[in-house]
């Protein structure tokens, strides 16, 4: 099963996408932060992230220039964030982001963006 | 459990041992063609049952055996030895799963690697002579699109979340089927039950019955014509399918479901695949790479951040399925990271996924996703069909194993409401057997039955006391009379009962024999020797507990005689012996002993080396060591201590836990003798009680109480006179029939500070009894009759007490204890 790391500092977004990716059956596991993040990925690496910006200790831009600076297989990253400038965008970009998206997410958003970056067809919305 | 899965495993088991008999049967006879046809029977049925329940792991290695089977059967693969070996080894697997379904109910899916593995092996046996039956069978296009529509039906009724994780099966190669079944309108006439026919197909995901055409009114009605579709969803393998519905494949269209189908959605517009929104996801994780890689190559983190823009388009190449473009992006991404540049990539994005001009983006970028099934389509179809009106009961089928025994036991009730209608339940004409001759009884029930015998036996033994407490107490002499005169007829009841309930208990000992044509099988070619295996008197019987008790002890024996009792053929040859060893093991019944033999014609046992090990060790003395008898030395093997594995490992003859053995075989009331011919071989012979249950014992009386002693243990009962006896290095003997034994106070064994007592002629009552190998005088009191008992072991805080071997109610209702000389001297 394909693994996905929310990393957030607010447990209620952690949940709200959980909830979201639980539904199509990925295996899903949460970090509070850019550190806790890194010890989760040293233990066992995911097949993508889903990465919020302002967070104690390591920020999302941090936590993605590290986790690129490293020598192992690289997996897609999304970063969410509430600024929608174009500042912003190229800067998670640079971090080493590969999808930029606003919050709040839209569910079928993120899982149709999710599946994509899984490599997996996105096969319509799940029932409640 | 369910009780048809109880009835499963217990039928299966018997299956399986079956069919280990007919493989090593095929070893000395490998062309019969009825023991291959018998032994396909085997299989076939327990496939059949395997397929009645959710155990793939079981069912797929099952269904591989007999296709290799069938191909053996028909000539087209030739049987051999490793065929055989595969086929065992199948087996087991499927007995060991059978233990894990028994212990929890079901079979854990770790199994699946090793079930895959062996069916592999299995199908390569049967190599290109035999056909692989997963026959794609592809209905015509226009059956295709009637199967679509209902199967987009079913499809709507699964849950988002099962059909994706149907669809990723699919994708990994998992068969995944639509099957839809129009049974013949006079099915029923034909002893074909639709139902349990469907039912009978493994791993379901969904199922449905709709009518084939519109119900005509009631009063038209023909109940005894089917006129029913079943269908289903089902991943199970083709292959499984063909060969459930063999017999009607004309009734059943079976389509293999692409994943494509799965993705299709059904009921939602919200995130259509290949939809608009899905094609804007993929266009904004593209651009947003083509953004990434146009930024200044100057970070420290770059490699890493172009690797990641690889794996994005990566996983977007295959999730729209265009797996074709993976190589060449391989290759840009090597090349950009040799370069450290995002040049590389960037010209491979421009090349395969070109920015297009606004307009014309949407049209394109559909065009290279994969046309995929759209909902407004399947739903037209769906109305255009005939069977998408009134009377589709579809209904998703549970998956659980345990849901599916209610379901199953439906065909019964229908039978009842059909009584013209013979439904045969499916089965067919290489299942049916004849009428069973005997009966499956659960072992607690004939245990609840004995103890309840024993109660009886007991109970019944106060009627002696009752009439003489009428005629003492009461002077009712005639009443007295009549009461043992009926104690006589419930007494003769009692003892046939418990003769006939002992006779349910009986097992014949090849319950334990059948296991050794494998056992010897397996060793010897693991250690390189040639065994001939004879097995006599198998149907010698002895009561369970002791056929169970048994199994362990001679297994034990039989490897010791394979790994150190026979030689290896080499070593046969020189000695003059046949290259391949013989090793039998007999049973026969002597009066109320069971006796069983072992014998090889190994090297025997050399009681010279036997002698120096046990003096090495400490366990006989150099007195000892001039004095003992070769016979008596070989013997030594049994002596506790004797059997480390260090000794035993350089010693030429047995050893290995010969201790345990012993104890074991004691324990119920058995004897285990060994003789050894060095050169010649060794036979080890276990004489055994036929019964547990009743055990004759002989009252004896010390310090006013009285006590029981195990028959098998006394020798003889002696009065000796206070005079004969004398003292030896400060311990008790006396010579009996021209023997030293030595004696001992029970008093003293029991602790009691009494002095025995000796008769009016001041003669001391001696019991010789057997210790082991030793025989020993213990001074009694008096001794009374022998009873019959059934003895029960001491549980509690008095099953630590080892000076007893149990407890048993007399008669008149008190409690004897019975002695157990062994532990207590």
């Amino acid at each position: 099963m394909k693994r996905i790391l929310i990393v957030d500092d607010a447990a209620t977004v952690r949940l709200y996408h959980r909830k979201i990716l639980e539904s199509a059956c990925f295996a899903v596991e949460e970090a509070v932060n850019g550190i806790e993040a890194l010890e989760k990925t040293l233990r066992a690496p995911f097949d993508l992230y889903i990465v919020d910006v302002n967070m104690s200790k390591l920020d999302g831009y941090g936590l993605l220039k590290d986790l690129r600076s490293r020598g192992m297989p690289q997996a897609p990253a999304i970063m969410v964030s509430a600024e929608a400038s174009a500042k912003d965008r190229i800067r998670a970009f640079i971090a080493g982001a590969n999808l930029y998206l606003l919050k709040p997410v839209k569910p079928a958003q993120l899982l149709s963006h999710a599946c994509l970056l899984l490599g997996e067809i996105y096969i319509g919305k799940v029932r409640p | 459990m369910t009780p048809l899965l109880e009835q499963f495993i217990s039928e299966a088991r018997d299956l399986l041992q079956g069919i280990g008999e007919k493989l090593l049967q095929l070893e000395t006879s490998p062309g019969s063609p009825e023991l291959m046809k018998e032994l396909f029977r085997l299989v076939h049925t327990l496939k059949g049952g395997s397929g009645l329940f959710e155990f793939p792991e079981m069912t797929r290695v099952l269904h591989a055996g007999e296709d290799l089977l069938d191909t053996v059967r028909d000539g087209r693969v030739a049987y051999s030895e490793s065929l055989a070996d595969r086929l065992l080894e199948t087996m087991d697997f499927v007995g060991l799963l059978m233990d894990e379904i028994e212990a929890t109910g079901s079979s854990s899916a770790a199994h699946a690697d090793y079930s895959a593995h062996l069916a592999k092996s299995l199908q390569q046996l049967m190599g290109d002579s035999g056909e692989v039956k997963s026959v794609e069978s592809v209905p015509g296009p226009a059956k295709t699109a009637a199967i679509s529509a209902s199967l987009s039906l079913a499809l709507s009724e699964l849950p988002a979340a099962l059909r994706m994780r149907l669809y990723r099966d699919v994708m990994a190669g998992s068969p995944l089927s639509w099957l839809e079944y129009t049974p013949e309108a006079d099915c029923f006439f034909k002893g074909e039950d639709p139902l349990f026919l469907m039912l009978q197909i493994p791993e379901t995901v969904w199922g449905g019955i709709a009518s084939a055409q519109a119900m005509p009114p009631l009063a038209e009605l023909d109940a005894y014509r089917c006129q029913l579709v079943f269908r289903a969803l089902t991943a199970a393998e083709p292959a499984i399918l063909h060969e459930l519905f063999r017999y009607i494949p004309e009734q059943v269209g079976i389509t293999a479901i692409p994943a494509l189908v799965l993705a299709a959605p059904h009921d939602d517009n919200n995130g259509v695949p290949g939809s608009e929104s899905d094609v804007d996801g993929f266009r904004a994780i593209v651009q947003s790479q083509r953004e990434i890689l146009s930024l200044p190559d100057n970070d420290a983190w770059l490699p890493g951040r172009l690797q990641s823009v690889a794996a994005t388009l990566a996983a977007c190449l295959r999730a729209t399925g265009r797996k074709e473009l993976l190589a060449s992006l391989e290759k840009s991404l090597a090349l950009a990271l040799t370069e450290v540049k995002a040049l590389p990539l960037q010209t491979w994005l421009d090349e395969f996924l070109p920015e297009l001009p606004e307009k014309e983006k949407n049209s394109q970028t559909c065009r290279e996703v994969p046309p995929l099934p759209r909902a407004s389509g399947l739903r037209a179809a769906l109305r255009t069909s005939e069977c998408s009106s009134a009377g589709f009961t579809g209904q998703p089928l549970p998956e659980t194993p345990d849901n599916t025994a209610p379901a199953y036991e439906e065909p019964s009730v229908s039978t009842a409401s059909h009584p013209d209608v013979e439904i045969k339940f499916g089965r067919r004409a290489e299942d049916s057997y004849a009428v069973a001759r005997t009966l499956k009884v659960d072992q607690g029930k004939i245990d609840r039955l004995m103890s309840l015998i024993g109660e009886m036996v007991v109970a019944k033994n106060s009627l002696p006391y009752l009439a003489n407490r009428a005629e003492a107490q009461y002077g009712a002499s005639e009443l007295a009379r009549e009461i043992k005169a009926q104690y006589a007829v419930v007494n003769r009841i009692a003892e046939e009962m418990q003769d006939a309930i002992m006779q349910i208990r009986m097992m014949p000992v090849s319950f334990i024999f059948q296991r050794f044509p494998r056992l010897v099988r397996d060793t010897s070619r693991k250690l390189g020797k040639e065994v001939n295996l004879v097995l006599a008197g198998e149907d010698t019987e002895a009561d369970k507990n002791i056929i169970e008790a048994l199994a362990d002890p001679l297994i034990h024996i039989v490897r010791n005689s394979l790994d150190h009792g026979l030689e290896p053929p080499g070593q046969r040859r020189a000695a003059g012996k046949p290259a391949a060893g013989r090793l039998s093991i007999c049973a026969s019944q002597e009066s109320d002993r069971v006796l069983i033999d072992i014998a090889d014609d190994g090297k025997g046992i050399d009681p010279d080396i036997i002698k120096r090990k046990a003096y090495e060790n400490g366990l006989i003395d150099e007195a000892m060591l001039e004095r003992i008898t070769d016979r008596e030395a070989v013997n030594l093997v049994f002596a506790a201590g004797f059997s480390t594995a260090a000794v035993v490992s350089d010693l030429s003859g047995r050893g290995v836990g010969m201790d345990v053995v012993r104890s074991t075989v004691e324990k119920i009331g058995g004897i285990v003798t060994l003789d050894s011919e060095k050169g010649r071989g060794t036979r080890i012979r276990l004489s055994l009680p036929l019964s547990m249950a009743v055990s004759n014992v002989m009252i004896i009386v010390t310090n006013d109480k009285v006590f029981g002693v195990p028959m098998e243990s006394v020798v003889e009962t002696v009065r000796v006179s206070r005079s004969a006896i004398r003292s030896i290095q400060r311990r008790l003997t006396a010579v009996l029939r021209e023997r030293i034994i030595p004696l001992l106070s029970l008093n003293d064994l029991l602790a009691l500070n009494v002095p025995q007592r000796a008769n009016e002629d001041g003669e001391l009552a001696v019991m010789v009894v057997r210790v082991h190998d030793d025989l020993i005088g213990v001074i009694v009191d008096d001794f009374r009759e022998t009873v019959d008992i059934i003895l029960k072991p001491l549980t509690g805080i008095l099953g630590g007490l080892p000076g007893y071997a149990g407890s048993a109610l007399l008669g008149d209702g008190s409690v004897l204890m019975v002695l157990n000389f062994r532990e207590l001297i």
